[in-house]
Formats: structure tokens, C-alpha cells, sequence
């Protein structure tokens, strides 16, 4: 645009060339055109200041730590994603990982949602082609962070179809940096979540848009969107059920339209064969329970669409008789249903699905999904620790969208229910929450600031300070300069119009400065408190931990990477290492090992034979260790610093897990004392101090002696003097134990280590009359006794008696 | 040529080394030097085979099993039922060690042995009885008995049923004369290579029988062996008397109404028991282990589920010096994974080659093909090969499945409709239309 480059006084103009016409129009006379301009141009800066600043506020990991994978999962999707850029995605996807799950292994393409893989794969081979040597580790970690700047955007423009612009920034900054997001999507954090949160907010505004505008388009690109959401996350089912929830509210509330009937059938139809494409989903969208609503709307929406065609063609007569009709139909469909359920080709629902209505569930049937601490319900203090002040102003966006109810608004009602409940039901369900709790308090503040900054002129709104409050009062001067154009005659006139029936009456210059001031302030402690929450809760790797000292200085604990480091030097490449589950995908990750056990905790009944052996007594788990091929025990034990997530504190699950397989083996009772207590000292009892996960913990630690205030053996995660103190190991050997005692490895003795069983003195059958023996040799005289040897006597030559 | 001869001569002359080195370094430990002589028939048998016999004393001071971590000897033999205390470097945990480290043991005691001889025998799994105890039979002693009757009269129906450790069966009775063994029944590895009749005990023939003996009947051993899961072999016998020549050439007729033979079974069951000991016989190996699958010729990466596979091994005896096939009709191969999901025989081919041929089953995971064989007085043969068995990959499956069929048919028809309709929509003129103008 050449001609405009004559008449630019701006600086931004340069920057955004596109923005040129309008800014110069600005300088002749149309307001109206200025506005869009400067409406675009304030979109913009403030949407690529959310990705910068959620970006940059995922780094602290990155910046305290180095550029690593975080905690467990994300060991085995960067694993996953490293062989998937080494051997192409065909020999990903026919994988079979015979490291995990010694000895059943894993058929890697089967059981993952690949879409993680295949995006940083996708981008490392882009990069690559553009010449830029990226290596796939650092796309690995920093993938979340720069998906999370695409969240914010695809925010934005959900919130733009459902409200307004305006409520549309500010959700974007809310989501870009508001701590229940970021706890999945820090730098280094590579896990689903990180790619899922933003395939579901596409999702859903491609959904909303294909409802407003009832276009094929519009409803392929949903049903395009949630299979890249498929392929990404088990998240998925939420998508597939919230969307058939709203269409059935909306046939419920009677706002049936041709626009919901092609955008609905369209999207189930193309996305349940999408979905049907990822292997590890494959049939079950037609064969599960959770899946089933979503097909039963479709019939029903068709039958409304019949019902509806059927009403305008037959007389009212005729129609009772189909009233009849309907009703048979319904019920027969209801009842092949059940009975495909009860012959098991629809499969009931999954225990996982039934933890969410009892929260009591998991932990009685299903202990491994109970165990694992991000399914424990949540406190309410965990929804103000991760969403702040949002938690307080999405019911008032909640308020203005059912007081302003239409089609994508039931939309955005039921999507907030349904996750309010489901977070209070799982910690980890917060983050589907929070999404829309990010909207609902934009369209809060946005309805808030237009009804207070309504009458502030221009100059006065940009004033205020912080970014929601720019784009808010962005979001006013186009308003208001819309309201300029309709009625020319002045500003005194319309305010005098306006007053009686606008929202803002009655208020005060002050009333408003100070409820703008106050928001203002709420705005400001939000990002404090986020940045302050991001800084200290999230952004630990989990496998560096770091301790602070009293002048402040910080030392690292490597100890993890230690003992992996060690594993894959000193032992042989195919070794098995049995150890708790959580450590599967590190050590498989970090040591390159073999595996029992890990992360992806598919098959209940192997993982209760690792927790039947770490719980049992050492001989009893030495059969089961062997019988397993098991090379070396790794165990966390956190007593020496301090620790607190290490496997005595998650012995008891590890006890019930092994109980709910093996009840005649293990019983969960024997671990207590008899007053019911869980205790390692002196008074714990029998069982757990032999047992074999007590012994490989506290292997030598009773000859430590921490401080001098303290006994030897002081336990400093319980605070207990350790009750079973001077013990040796018969079937094991200590390897290997890290700087601060975190990770002991043990390595299992082979059978051919007990070469003869010899008979010990207690259990011999024949008394020897003389208990010990003393040796009768020296260090000198080396000679044997031979009993009743004849020796010979030295005759004395009689001697000579001197006379004289 | 004449080189050429002196280099055969070498060879030969290396060959001959090699032959007489084959049967190993032996230490032998007496009570007395006199013991050299009393079982000089033994210990020349030993020497025939090809054995380095070094005599000494037990309680020598300069004893010495192992020097610089290399073990001096392969085998040791024990002729001293009365040594205290080993001199030396030697103990009981010097002779265990020598044990675990793979060194084969012969040990004979007699009613007198020694505290150091005990406690060896414990850590092998069997017990001496009490010092002076005898094993008495009143009804099968020997016609030279002095009237203790300790001196009885072993049936060669009580030796093991093992051919491979105590040769042929069908031999003259045996002399004994020492004490008794018990051994430790939950002990797998202990073999009861001769037991007492069923009249027979063991007590101090001197004293009167107050308290029940320790070894009643069947019970009480006579020799028992161990071979180690090291397949190191240990032999305890309770009599020295029993591999002395006089026990070898002496004639045997029990002293109530029993045939009169010339000669007792005593030579051929020591030569046969020596020979297992020290490894001469009953010693096996698999030379070479392969797999693959069958019509390729190298194993594959990663089996498929369902494949056909051929599993081979070769198995071999230590025959002498030199290994020649061996040939079993009951060996079996396992394919396991925890549990076993495949057990079959090994057919025999030629030259100790033995084959198996399955169809893997229809579970993938990580297997492990074992061939454990364990046969009294054989040493343990134990090989296993670790082996993925993968599932289909997604080019494996089969493409067009009959029942597919109706969905091709449907799919294609509703395109050809589409296409038809297309048609008819596009070239219809509605009639309503033009009327309405």
C-alpha cells in the first residue's frame, strides 16, 4: 500500500501496515473506520502480549533449572516422540515397546493418544527442513508454553462468539496466565494437556461458530478440530458429550432450528469416524456407554427433524397416532440398549467413569486410580490457589449469560456446570474448568468496566492501567463512537437520552473511579498472585528438586538423574528394574531400562504383583522377583532429607493395590498397629518392619546419625526413630545408593548365589558337645590338630652327673 | 621332512600333555601318612585316569587351596575323618569357598570324625552323626565282623538309581564300616547315593541304646553326594574303610546265611563314584542355541504373533577330554512367559541336535524359550534365550474381509447415487415454478 506511506504520522502505522488505511482515514474525518483500526490494532498487540507473557511466565523452570522434561508422563511421551522422529511414524505406530511391562510389554501405537507426538514431530521436521537444527528435546519443552499463546487466541474467539470482543481479551489474559492452566503447560511439562486444552477451546468455538451460522463448513472444521482433540487427549469423551448436551438442552428449551440439524449431524457423523481412526480409540465410540449419549441425541434430533417435517405435512388426528409410534420406538431402542450392554457389545461403564459421581468409588473398587494423588477430589482451596479472583466473578458471568440466554450461551452454561462439578470432583479436572472460568470472568469484568467506564470520554478510559482495562475501554470507544455516529447532536443530548434507560444511572464520577480503581487493583493482585503461584508451585521439574538453606542459597538435588545416570552405566542393557510405578517412565526414559511397571497403568493385576512383592517379606517377594526375571529393585526413599513423596509414604497404596488382587496374601490390617496406626518406629508393625519395601528403605539407616540431637536411624519425613534397625538382606544386595540416600538401587541375587543351602546351626538335628571351636593356630604356627595322631615323643638322653 | 616330523612329534607330545592334565590338579589331605598305602588301589585308579595326585597332611602348615585368586587344585579329597582343625590356610570356609568357586570335593569320615568334618558336611546339607556312633546292622554285618556288627554288608539295591554316578547296579554287595549321615530332606540338591537296609542304625556300638538314634533304617546314609547349583560336586561318605583296598579285594558273604562272593562291589562303585565326582561323567552343555523362524535362516528381530518357529540345540557330553553328542530322549523345551504357554519335546536329529517346531501363540509380549534339564547326577543344563513376540503391525491385517462386503456395496451405491441425483437436480425444471410466473 504505497499511497498510504505519504500521509502517516503514526508510528504504529509502520508496524502494521494493514492498519494504514484506516489510521489515515482517522486524520481526514471518519471516526467510525479509526475505530476499527485502532479496535484490530489493540486485538492484536493485546493477544500477542497474552502468548508473550504466558510464554515467558512458563519459563521459570526453564531459567532456575535447564531445559528438561518434567516429572513422569511427559518422560514417556518425549521417549515416545524421540522414537517417532528416529524411526518414522508408521514404525511408531506399529511399536511394541518390550522394555515396558516386563514381561508383557506395550504396544506403544496402540495405547497413546498420539496427537503429541506427531505435533512436535511435525514441527521438528518442518524446522528441520527450513535448515534450523532444533533438537526434538527443546521442541519437546518449550511445545506447551507456545501452545499456550494458541489457547489464548482460540479463548478469545470463543468468548468473541459468545459475548463480546471485549470479554474476549480478557479471557485470553486470563487464560493465558492464570495457574490452573499453567500447572499443565509449563516449559518442560510435555504432556497432553499441553496440546488438549487448546484442541478443546478450538473445538468449542468452531462449534459455536457452526451453531450460530448452521454451515457445513463451520461443522466439519468442528468435527476436524476434535480429531486433532481425539488423537491429543482421553479428554475427548468431555467434547463428546458436552456438545450432544447441548444440543439436547436446546430441543428441550424448544429452540430447535435447521442451523443446530446440520451443524450437529454433520459433526457426529465426520467426527465419530475421525475418531474412530486413532487406534487407541477405535471402536469404542460405538461400543462404550460414555459414548452412547452422543448417539442417542443424533437419533433424537432426527426424530425431532421428522417430528417437525411430519407436522406441517399431517393433520392433527394423524398425529396422535404417531405420538403412539414415537413412544414404542423409543422404548424398543432403549431396550436393544440395555440388552447390548447385558451381552457386552456395549461396554457398561468403566470404573473411571464411575469415580466421578461417587468420589468414595475408586478408592473401594479401584485403589490404582485412587492412589494416584491428582484424582483425590479437591479443596476448596486449590479453586481460589488456582483460579484467584476468577473463582469469585465467573458465577456473574455465569449470571449474564442466563440472564441474556441464547443458543451458544446454553452452550457456554452447560460447558461451565458440567466442569464445576467434575473439578470438584478430581484436582486434575480443574483444568477443563478452568477455560471457562477464564471466559465467564471475562464476560464478568467486561460487563462490569461497560457499565462503569460507559460514560468516561476516551482520553479518561486509556488512563487506566493494565491490559484489561485498555481493551475494555477500547472495546467502549467503539461503542461509543458507534452511538456518536447514530446521533450527531451532541454530547449533552444523548447523555440526557441515554441516562434514564441506560444501566449507568445514578452513578457518581467518584462511585465509578473507585469501583474502576478497585477492579483495577483485583486485576493487578491476579497477576501477582499468578506469577507468585506459576513461580513457586509449578514450576518444579520434580525430578531436580532444590532446597533452600537459611542465608538463602539454594542447592540442587540431582539424585533422581543420579541413579539413572548410574543405572545406565553399570548395568547390562537388557537388566529389569522393578520399582513402584511411578518411576516407570523415568527409568525407561532417563537409564534406558526395562521395565515391570510405569505410568501407563493399564494392567491392574501386574502392578498388584510389584506391590505384592514390595509388601511382602523378603523371601516371599525373592520367588515372585524371580519368577519375574527381576534384576534390580529401585526404591525412593526420602528419610534422609526430608522427602516426602517417596514409597514409604505410598506404601499403604501399594499394600492395597496388592490386597485387592492377592487378598489371601496381603491384608491392608497387618500394616497397622493395633490401634490402627501407620508407624515405622518400634511399634509399627511385624509386618511392615519386614517387609520387603521397609527393609530396602532402611537398608543401613540405623547406623546414620543425622544430627547429634536426633538417634541414629532418625526418619526426618515421619519423624520417627526407625523400629527395625540392624538387619541384613539375604536375597539382595545394596548397588547403589544416591548422594542424599532419594533412590537406592538394589540388585537381586540369582539363584545361583545360593549355591548350597547349608543347614544352620539352629536346625541341625545332631549337638555337637562343643558349641564353638577355638582355633588353635596362630599367626605364627599355621599347623592342624589331627585328633589321636601319633606323634612322636622326644626321648631326653639321660645326662651325664657330674662329678667332682 | 624332518621338520616336519619333529613338529608332529610336538604335537603329539602336546596332545599327550594335554590327556594327562585332563583329569586336573588333586589335593588330597590324609591323617596319616600311612593312608596313602591302605588305599593305594584308589588312589591308583585316579592316578590312571589321568589325576595329579598331591598327598599331604591335614594339618600341614603350609596348606593352600588358592593362590593370587586362582584355585591351585580342581579337586580335593578329604582321607582325614579325624583332622580337628585344617592346617594352613585350609577351613571349613577355605573348602566352601573352593566349593562355590566350583571345585569338586571328596570327603570320607568314619565313626571318629572330626569337628572341622561336620561342619563341612552341614554346609552341604547333611550331618555326621555324633562322634563314636557306628552304623549297626544285627542282621546284614559281614562275616568278619568282630562282633559289633559294624561292619555290614551294603545291598546294591540301596545304591541310587542313577547309573550315571554309581555305574552298573548289578554288582556284589558293598563293605562299610564308619558312621552314619542324615540328610537335610528339604534340601533338593542333596542325592542319597547309598542308604542303610531297613534293620540298620546308627549309635556308639560301645554304649547301650538309651536315647533314639538320629539315624534309623533307610533313613541312615551312607554316602550321600551334593552337587551344587555351581554343578560343583561334593561327595561325603561316612567310612574311609569303604574305598580302602582292603574293603576293594576282601570277600563279602553276610554273616547270617548270605552267598559267598569274592569279591565286593566296593572297587566299582568308588571308581564309578570318582569318576562322577570329579566331573568325569555326567557333565553337559549346549554348545549352541538358535532360533528362527521356519523357511528363513536368521532369527528375526521380533517374532510375530502366530509365527512358526524352529527352536534348535545342541547338546553335548563331556566324554574323556572331549565333548561328543549327547543323547537324551527327554529333554523339552518351554516357552514362557511368567507361565509357560508352550511345552514340547525336542526332537533328536543327528549329532546331539535337537529341534522343536511350534506355532507361537496368539499373545505378544517378551518370552523366553527354556530348555531347564535336570536329571540326577547330570549337571544342570539350564538355557534360556530371551526372544519379543510383537502383535500384527497395521499392514498385517487382512484388508478386504467378507463381511465388509455390504459396507463396500452401500458406500460405493450411495456414491453412484449422488452422482445420479446430481444429474436429475441439476437438468430438472420445476413445473410449479413457471406456472407461478
Amino acid at each position: 500500500m504505497l499511497p498510504s506511506k505519504a500521509n502517516a504520522p503514526h508510528a504504529k502505522k509502520v508496524l502494521f501496515p494493514d492498519k494504514q488505511p484506516t489510521n489515515s482515514r482517522q486524520v481526514k474525518s471518519s471516526t467510525l473506520t479509526n475505530a476499527a483500526g485502532l479496535s484490530s490494532l489493540i486485538t492484536f498487540t493485546v493477544l500477542l502480549l497474552a502468548w508473550i507473557s504466558g510464554f515467558a511466565s512458563r519459563l521459570f523452570a526453564v531459567i532456575r533449572f535447564e531445559s528438561i522434561i518434567h516429572e513422569f508422563d511427559p518422560w514417556f511421551n518425549y521417549r515416545a516422540t524421540a522414537y517417532m522422529v528416529q524411526h518414522g511414524f508408521y514404525n511408531f505406530l506399529n511399536w511394541f515397546d518390550e522394555r515396558a511391562w516386563y514381561p508383557l510389554g506395550r504396544i506403544v501405537g496402540g495405547t497413546v493418544y498420539p496427537g503429541l507426538m506427531i505435533t512436535s514431530g511435525s514441527i521438528h521436521h518442518i524446522l528441520h527442513s527450513l535448515n534450523i537444527p532444533v533438537h526434538i528435546r527443546d521442541i519437546c519443552v518449550f511445545l506447551a508454553p507456545v501452545f499456550s499463546g494458541l489457547t489464548a487466541i482460540s479463548t478469545y474467539f470463543l468468548t468473541k462468539e459468545l459475548w463480546s470482543a471485549g470479554a474476549g481479551l480478557f479471557a485470553a489474559c486470563f487464560i493465558a496466565i492464570v495457574p490452573g492452566y499453567i500447572s499443565r503447560s509449563v516449559a518442560g511439562s510435555y504432556d497432553n494437556e499441553g496440546i488438549a486444552i487448546f484442541a478443546l477451546q478450538f473445538t468449542y468455538y468452531l462449534w459455536v461458530k457452526s451453531v450460530k451460522t448452521g454451515s457445513i463448513f463451520w461443522a466439519v472444521l468442528t468435527a476436524l478440530s476434535y480429531f486433532y482433540m481425539v488423537s491429543a487427549w482421553g479428554g475427548y469423551v468431555f467434547i463428546i458429550n458436552l456438545i450432544p448436551l447441548h444440543v439436547f438442552a436446546l430441543l428441550v428449551m424448544n429452540r430447535y432450528s435447521n442451523r443446530l440439524f446440520t451443524s450437529y449431524t454433520t459433526f457426529y457423523i465426520l467426527g465419530l469416524l475421525l475418531s474412530m481412526q486413532i487406534p487407541f480409540v477405535g471402536f469404542q465410540p460405538i461400543r462404550t456407554s460414555e459414548h452412547m449419549a452422543a448417539g442417542g441425541v443424533f437419533g433424537l434430533l432426527i426424530f425431532v427433524a421428522v417430528f417437525r417435517y411430519l407436522r406441517t405435512m399431517l393433520t392433527k388426528s394423524e398425529m396422535k397416532y404417531f405420538g403412539g409410534f414415537v413412544t414404542l420406538t423409543a422404548a424398543a431402542l432403549l431396550l436393544i440398549l440395555v440388552i447390548l450392554t447385558y451381552s457386552g457389545l456395549v461396554a457398561p461403564w468403566s470404573g473411571r467413569f464411575y469415580s466421578l459421581w461417587d468420589t468414595g468409588y475408586a478408592k473401594i473398587h479401584i485403589p490404582i486410580i485412587a492412589s494416584v494423588s491428582e484424582h483425590q477430589p479437591t479443596t476448596w482451596f486449590s479453586f481460589f490457589f488456582d483460579l484467584h479472583i476468577l473463582v469469585t466473578t465467573f458465577p456473574v458471568g455465569l449470571w449474564y449469560c442466563i440472564k441474556h440466554i441464547n443458543d451458544e450461551r446454553v452452550f457456554v452454561v452447560l460447558y461451565a456446570i458440567s466442569a464445576v462439578y467434575f473439578a470438584g470432583v478430581m484436582v486434575r479436572l480443574m483444568l477443563t474448568l478452568t477455560p471457562v472460568v477464564c471466559m465467564l470472568a471475562g464476560v464478568a469484568f467486561s460487563g462490569l468496566l461497560e457499565l462503569f467506564l460507559k460514560e468516561e470520554d476516551k482520553d479518561g478510559s486509556d488512563r487506566e492501567g493494565g491490559e484489561g482495562s485498555e481493551e475494555e475501554s477500547e472495546e467502549e470507544t467503539e461503542r461509543s463512537s458507534r452511538r456518536a455516529l447514530y446521533d450527531e447532536a451532541g454530547k449533552l443530548r444523548r447523555m440526557k437520552h441515554e441516562r434514564p434507560k441506560g444501566s449507568g444511572d445514578g452513578l457518581g464520577a467518584n462511585l465509578r473511579n473507585g469501583v474502576v480503581i478497585g477492579i483495577s487493583m483485583l486485576l493487578m493482585m491476579f497477576t501477582v498472585h499468578c506469577t507468585w503461584v506459576t513461580s513457586n508451585a509449578y514450576s518444579s521439574p520434580s525430578i531436580v528438586l532444590a532446597s533452600y538453606s537459611n542465608d538463602g542459597g539454594r542447592s540442587i538435588l540431582d539424585d533422581f538423574r543420579e541413579a539413572y545416570y548410574w543405572l545406565a552405566q553399570n548395568t547390562p542393557n537388557d537388566a529389569r528394574v522393578m520399582s513402584w510405578w511411578d518411576y516407570g517412565y523415568q527409568i525407561a526414559g532417563m537409564a534406558n531400562r526395562t521395565t515391570l511397571v510405569d505410568n501407563n497403568t493399564w494392567n491392574n493385576s501386574h502392578i498388584a504383583l510389584v506391590g505384592k512383592a514390595m509388601s511382602s517379606n523378603e523371601s516371599a517377594a525373592y520367588d515372585i522377583m524371580t519368577s519375574l526375571d527381576v534384576d534390580y529393585v529401585l526404591v525412593i526413599f526420602g528419610g534422609m532429607i526430608g522427602y516426602s513423596g517417596d514409597d514409604i509414604n505410598k506404601f499403604l497404596w501399594m499394600v492395597r493395590i496388592a490386597e485387592g488382587e492377592h487378598p489371601q496374601d496381603i491384608r491392608e490390617s497387618d500394616y497397622f498397629t493395633e490401634r490402627g496406626e501407620f508407624r515405622v518406629d518400634s511399634e509399627g508393625s511385624p509386618t511392615l518392619l519386614n517387609s520387603l519395601m521397609y527393609k530396602l528403605s532402611y537398608y543401613r539407616f540405623g547406623e546414620v546419625k543425622i544430627d547429634y540431637r536426633s538417634p541414629a536411624g532418625f526418619d526426618r519425613t515421619r519423624n520417627a526413630e526407625i523400629g527395625n534397625k540392624n538387619f541384613q538382606l539375604t536375597y539382595l544386595d545394596e548397588a547403589y545408593t544416591t548422594e542424599h540416600w532419594l533412590v537406592r538401587i538394589y540388585r537381586v541375587k540369582k539363584p545361583e548365589e545360593f549355591n548350597r543351602p547349608r543347614i544352620p546351626i539352629a536346625e541341625r538335628t545332631i549337638n555337637r558337645r562343643t558349641s564353638s571351636f577355638l582355633s588353635k593356630k596362630t599367626a605364627r604356627r599355621k599347623k592342624g590338630l589331627i585328633k589321636g595322631r601319633p606323634t612322636v615323643v622326644k626321648g631326653q638322653k639321660p645326662q651325664k652327673k657330674s662329678t667332682t | 621332512m624332518l621338520k616336519m616330523s619333529l613338529t608332529s612329534v610336538f604335537l603329539g607330545f602336546l596332545c599327550f600333555l594335554a590327556s594327562a592334565n585332563a583329569g586336573g590338579e588333586t589335593l588330597v589331605l590324609l591323617d596319616n601318612l600311612a593312608i596313602r598305602e591302605t588305599h593305594s588301589m584308589f588312589f591308583k585308579s585316579l592316578q590312571e585316569r589321568g589325576y595329579t595326585l598331591t598327598f599331604k597332611l591335614a594339618d600341614d602348615a603350609n596348606l593352600v587351596l588358592s593362590k593370587y585368586g586362582e584355585y591351585l587344585y580342581s579337586h580335593l579329597i578329604i582321607f582325614a575323618p579325624s583332622v580337628e582343625e585344617f592346617g594352613g590356610a585350609l577351613s571349613v570356609d577355605a573348602v566352601t569357598e573352593f566349593i562355590d568357586g566350583g571345585g569338586n570335593v571328596l570327603v570320607a569320615g568314619s565313626s571318629q570324625s572330626g569337628d572341622v568334618l561336620r561342619e563341612l558336611a552341614s554346609e552341604c546339607g547333611f550331618e555326621v552323626d555324633e562322634e563314636g556312633a557306628a552304623v549297626i546292622d544285627h542282621m546284614n554285618y559281614d562275616v568278619s565282623d568282630l562282633g559289633q556288627h559294624t561292619t555290614i554288608v551294603a545291598e546294591t539295591e540301596n545304591l541310587i538309581n542313577a547309573p550315571v554316578i554309581i555305574g552298573d547296579k548289578n554288582i556284589p554287595p558293598l563293605l562299610y564300616q564308619g558312621t552314619g549321615l542324615v540328610a537335610d530332606t528339604e534340601n533338593p540338591l542333596v542325592l542319597q547315593l547309598l542308604t542303610a537296609s531297613s534293620s540298620a542304625y546308627s549309635y556308639n556300638p560301645d554304649q547301650p541304646v538309651k536315647e533314639y538314634p538320629h539315624a534309623v533304617g533307610k533313613n541312615t546314609l551312607l554316602i550321600a553326594a551334593l552337587q551344587a547349583r555351581n554343578n560343583a560336586r561334593v561327595l561325603f561318605s561316612g567310612s574311609l574303610f569303604f574305598f580302602s583296598d582292603e574293603a576293594f579285594t576282601s570277600s563279602v558273604q553276610k554273616a547270617q546265611g548270605g552267598q559267598k562272593y569274592e569279591k565286593s562291589g566296593n572297587e566299582a562303585v568308588a571308581k564309578a563314584m570318582s569318576k562322577w565326582v570329579f566331573k568325569d561323567s555326567g557333565v553337559i552343555r549346549a554348545s549352541s542355541v538358535s532360533h528362527k523362524k521356519s523357511g528363513e535362516k536368521e532369527p528375526p528381530a521380533a517374532y510375530t504373533v502366530m509365527d512358526d518357529v524352529v527352536y534348535a540345540i545342541t547338546i553335548e557330553q563331556l566324554a574323556g577330554d572331549k565333548w561328543i553328542p549327547y543323547e537324551a530322549d527327554d529333554l523339552q523345551l518351554e516357552f514362557v512367559r511368567i507361565d509357560p504357554f508352550v511345552r514340547t519335546k525336542l526332537q533328536k536329529l543327528d549329532n546331539g541336535r535337537y529341534e522343536a517346531r511350534f506355532k507361537i501363540p496368539d499373545v505378544y509380549g517378551v518370552y523366553q524359550f527354556k530348555v531347564d534339564y535336570n536329571r540326577i547326577g547330570i549337571t544342570h543344563l539350564y538355557s534360556t534365550t530371551q526372544v519379543s513376540v510383537r502383535p500384527l503391525q497395521h499392514t498385517q491385517y487382512e484388508r478386504f474381509i467378507p463381511s465388509a462386503f455390504p459396507y463396500y456395496v452401500s458406500a460405493f451405491s450411495m456414491m453412484g447415487g449422488v452422482f445420479l441425483f446430481s444429474f436429475v437436480f441439476l437438468h430438472y425444471k420445476e413445473d410449479v415454478k413457471s406456472k407461478a410466473e
